[in-house]
């Protein structure tokens, strides 16, 4: 729970940049990690994550049986404890305009070139319907976020992870494989 | 699912009587005494045959060069990821290796669903991203899908606390050169990394994700090689640029590799056991591979 709340408070305080990042800085206008937009974001991730604190997660094992049955418990119990949630809840309308500003920025910015050519090069996915607590598709391959668009976002915990599903935003639950909340039509 | 075990059973007792009539290869690494001895492979799981073609290879290979691991570059396995599945595209080919005592240490790729990572054989004890060491050879392995900040505080960390004596190799999915023609480099992932690999001093590279073999020539000093064709092909894929120092995409390969000392020797096999490509890497300062 220390170790959540951490990452999440660096991740609204802004992130210590590693040399690489000093000796690359993203040109155009950085996100404000602590906009009203994203501590909105943060707090309703941090409730999410109160939910889960009662589900046992993962463990490393011989045994891929044992895998697939916990990940499809910890989905179960997710949809049971969030059988109510609804697109926006944590993607709010204030968070979903500050990850659209940002998102926007990026793509249009000196490296939305790059940024464009590596969604590419990750295999994209095509628009696909998604709904809140769906399961993401097993054989869908998982298109590469870029890392210069990583870097003006809130950071997250390892629980979760930003995805790219054609043009749709997605955060998602990496253990369940779980839709958690999305922006529809946020990627140009 | 009884149907494809029993299927998967019989095409794996068929490919070993097949593997074993083949002739076997030359190994051209010097096999020295206390050398580290690895093989690297990727986009290798799809449970078809020519997958177990390249395992069996492998295995014959292993027999006179004893290596003691493998880089799993990513796409262990396509598709569908049930038990089953585990089993045909990765647990079955590779068992007699495994038996042999052989460890594979895995890498995400875009097919990979990222609870791999707790799947006990991949050696990824739950992280995304890991590091170990063996003998004088620190290795680190990289999420090239989600190369996120923390991520790369963690591997600039890592590669300042390997120091400067030993070799340091760095594995992930989508290589960052590349003359492939169906991806090709992924310059942003470059961008963030390339940097830190210079500062740090990392030697060689290995990546997956285009369907062929290519060794590259030596850029800011660093090694990249790309082995995504160990399952996988895209024949004629190859479009020898000036960054091409050697490739191959007619048919599927793995990779060999032997370090001693400050000498890191490779050997690249195909499927039918032809030596692709082979050399020598000497740390640091040479910068010059052999040619066989």
């Amino acid at each position: 729970m220390f170790l959540r709340t951490a990452i999440l408070c660096i991740g609204l305080v802004g992130v210590p940049r590693a040399s690489v990042m000093a000796a690359d800085p993203p040109k155009s206008m950085p996100a404000s990690p602590s906009s009203p937009g994203f501590r909105e974001f943060s707090q309703g991730l941090q409730e999410y994550l109160k939910l889960q604190k009662a589900v046992p997660r993962l463990r490393t094992t011989k045994k891929r049986e044992e895998i697939v049955a916990r990940r499809q418990a910890l989905a179960q119990k997710i949809r049971e404890t969030r059988s109510d949630a609804k697109q926006g809840d944590i993607f709010t309308p204030a968070a979903s305009e500050e990850f659209r500003r940002v998102i926007r920025s990026v793509f249009q910015g000196p490296k939305g070139a790059s940024v464009r050519k590596t969604i590419r090069q990750g295999e994209p996915i095509q628009d696909r319907h998604l709904t809140i607590n769906s399961e993401y598709p097993e054989r869908l391959p998982v298109t590469t976020v870029p890392p210069t668009l990583l870097l003006r976002l809130p950071q997250l915990p390892p629980e979760v992870a930003y995805r790219i599903i054609g043009h749709d935003f997605v955060l998602e639950d990496i253990e369940a494989r779980v839709v958690v909340d999305f922006i529809p039509g946020a990627l140009p | 699912m009884r149907m494809i075990r029993r299927r998967t059973f019989l095409l794996a007792a068929l490919l070993n009587r097949f593997a074993w009539s083949l002739r076997a290869q030359d190994v051209t690494l010097p096999n020295k005494s206390g050398s580290v001895r690895f093989a690297a492979i990727g986009d290798m799981g799809t449970g078809e045959a020519v997958q177990y073609e390249v395992a069996q290879r492998m295995l014959r290979f292993h027999k006179d060069f004893p290596f003691t691991f493998v880089l799993a570059l990513g796409d262990n396995i396509y598709g569908g990821k049930s038990p089953a599945e585990l089993q045909k595209k990765f647990e079955i080919p590779y068992r007699p290796l495994m038996d042999a005592g052989v460890q594979f240490y895995a890498v995400l790729g875009n097919h990979d669903d990222t609870n791999e990572r707790f799947y006990k054989f991949f050696n990824m004890n739950g992280q995304q991203y890991y590091s170990y060491k063996k003998g004088n050879v620190h290795f680190f392995a990289l999420d090239s899908n989600y190369l996120d900040p923390k991520q790369l505080m963690w591997l600039e960390k890592e590669l300042a606390d390997a120091g400067t004596n030993d070799w340091k190799i760095c594995y992930f999915h989508h290589p960052l050169y590349s003359s492939g023609s169906f991806h090709g480099s992924s310059t942003e992932l470059r961008a963030v990394l390339e940097p830190l690999f210079v500062k740090y001093g990392v030697q060689v590279v290995f990546a997956g994700h285009e369907h062929l073999y290519e060794r590259v020539k030596p850029q800011k000093g660093i090694y990249y090689f790309t082995e995504g064709a160990s399952g996988q092909l895209r024949v004629n894929d190859l479009k020898k640029t000036d960054l091409t120092a050697a490739g191959f995409d007619k048919d599927r390969s793995f990779l060999t590799i032997e370090i001693n000392g400050d000498d890191l020797y490779f050997q690249a096999i195909s499927r039918t056991g032809m030596t692709i490509d082979s050399g020598t890497i000497r740390r640091p300062g040479a910068v010059q591979a052999v040619a066989p």
